[in-house]
């Protein structure tokens, strides 16, 4: 025979994930994009306040973008359920294109394995390969 | 001596409610809650539950082995005292203004707390979020003064798990404001949305439990902007719905920190705020806060745009 406690912890297992469930099934959350230069623009400053966007660019998908201050500071940004999180590119931070079944993708690792690596497909990503690469070698300079 | 868990009676009460609030977000606003968040923040929840049953008898017996030096005695019969009780409720929640504020202020306490703010939701589920490290700091502490003056262990549990629940409800975007006389004497959605925001204007503001009176006396109020959209989280987003990083990323950076500076700087990684660095390296909330103001300042546009809004000098290369 069960403990109560145990009973108590899966019965309350079971309706969490009812609860969750019920959330998918009933469509909350939604899916929204980085559409236009101002949406990178107002999320950068939100990201980190006082971001103000120098160089912005965006995946096509809307799921991701890449910014840069004056400072030459580089954020990587990314969707995140139905929010976006943000990471300042350190010298860990490595980029590297790579090659798929349609046009080459922009492949940014930040360094942080939670974080993830975050693929954008964007018009300008050897530049910005190139800029975020250097981070790491300006600072092993 | 009365056996009960005001918590575990009100557990049908959290999940009709988080239902109901489903209902409202699916009518009016969908973006309030995330599957995933959800299920993180419910799992949360329940391991706090386990946790606490697991690692709460340290605790339990400090208050025990205190209870003995109690200034005053309220009998063997205490929990018919009936004054006692009201007493007792409002010095808990006077207590948990003071480890709430500890847990913002020092990062020991905060590797616990944040779990509780790192949601970028903010909904009935969120409430649920709760610290499964709680052990890990001394937050009782601040509560043991309560038993010194002779109020019983377990009167102040059944206090604290009143206070518990008089929270749960305030985690939600459903209800605006309240009448004015309750705004100014009761915390609030309205003052606890504040509590969970990232804006510079609301970091570490409005501790409170129950009595948001608490804040205006210890200079911590600030009130809800209308025409400011409030940003849920902490300064540095986790961006994963990983259920044990979350709930240990803080412990994890924290003692890196510590094994990685320099020895005069170690405890300084465990004592000071969120955000201290020992070469200036990162922000605290007061920092962020600062520069905030400045650029406020300087710009003293719609407190509604964003900072990047004010900066058309931005050049934008969009994709094709």
């Amino acid at each position: 025979m069960p403990s109560p406690l145990l009973l108590q912890f899966g019965g309350s297992l079971v309706a969490i994930l009812a609860l969750a469930g019920l959330a998918r099934w009933l469509g909350l959350g939604g899916t929204p994009r980085l559409a236009t230069a101002e949406d990178v623009r107002r999320i950068a400053g939100e990201l980190v306040d006082g971001f103000a966007c120098r160089r912005l660019s965006h995946d096509r998908e809307g799921a991701a973008a890449l910014v840069e201050d004056a400072a030459g500071r580089v954020m990587l940004i990314k969707r995140h359920g139905n929010r976006f999180a943000g990471r300042i590119l350190g010298p860990e931070a490595r980029a590297r294109l790579q090659d798929g079944p349609g046009a080459a993708a922009l492949v940014v690792d930040c360094g942080e394995p939670r974080f993830g690596k975050v693929i954008l497909d964007l018009p300008d990503q050897v530049a910005w390969a190139q800029t975020i690469n250097a981070i790491g070698e300006q600072r092993h300079a | 001596m009365p056996d009960f868990s005001p918590t575990d009676c009100a557990v049908p009460l959290f999940v009709v409610a988080v239902l109901a609030e489903m209902i409202w977000a699916k009518l009016r606003a969908p973006e309030a809650y995330e599957p995933r968040d959800t299920l993180v923040s419910l799992a949360f929840g329940l391991g706090s539950t386990v946790a606490g049953a697991l690692l709460g008898g340290f605790a339990l017996w400090v208050f025990m082995a205190a209870y003995d030096y109690r200034l005053f005695d309220f009998g063997q019969e205490w929990w018919t005292v009936w004054w006692a009780w009201p007493l007792c409720f409002v010095l808990d929640d006077l207590a948990y203004y003071w480890v709430h504020r500890a847990g913002h202020r020092i990062r020991w306490m905060w590797a616990s707390h944040v779990n509780h703010h790192s949601s970028q939701h903010y909904n009935l589920s969120t409430a649920l979020r709760q610290s499964w490290t709680g052990a890990f700091t001394f937050g009782f502490v601040f509560t043991l003064p309560l038993v010194l003056l002779g109020f019983h262990p377990a009167m102040i549990a059944i206090c604290g798990g009143f206070n518990l629940i008089y929270q749960f409800w305030i985690h939600t975007e459903a209800i605006k404001r309240m009448p004015a006389w309750f705004e100014a004497v009761m915390n609030t959605p309205s003052h606890h949305r504040v509590h969970h925001a990232t804006n510079p204007r609301y970091l570490d503001k409005n501790y409170a439990g129950v009595f948001i009176v608490w804040d205006k006396l210890f200079g911590t109020f600030e009130p809800e902007v209308d025409d400011e959209p409030i940003r849920y989280g902490i300064v540095k987003q986790l961006g994963s719905f990983n259920l044990l990083w979350a709930v240990f990323h803080e412990w994890i950076g924290m003692i890196a920190d510590i094994w990685r500076a320099p020895w005069k700087h170690k405890l300084s990684y465990l004592l000071r705020e969120p955000g201290w660095s020992h070469d200036g390296s990162r922000e605290t909330s007061d920092m962020i806060r600062k520069r905030w103001q400045e650029r406020v300042r300087k710009a003293p546009l719609s407190t509604s745009m964003s900072v990047a809004d004010r900066n058309p000098i931005a050049e934008a290369s969009e994709a094709a």
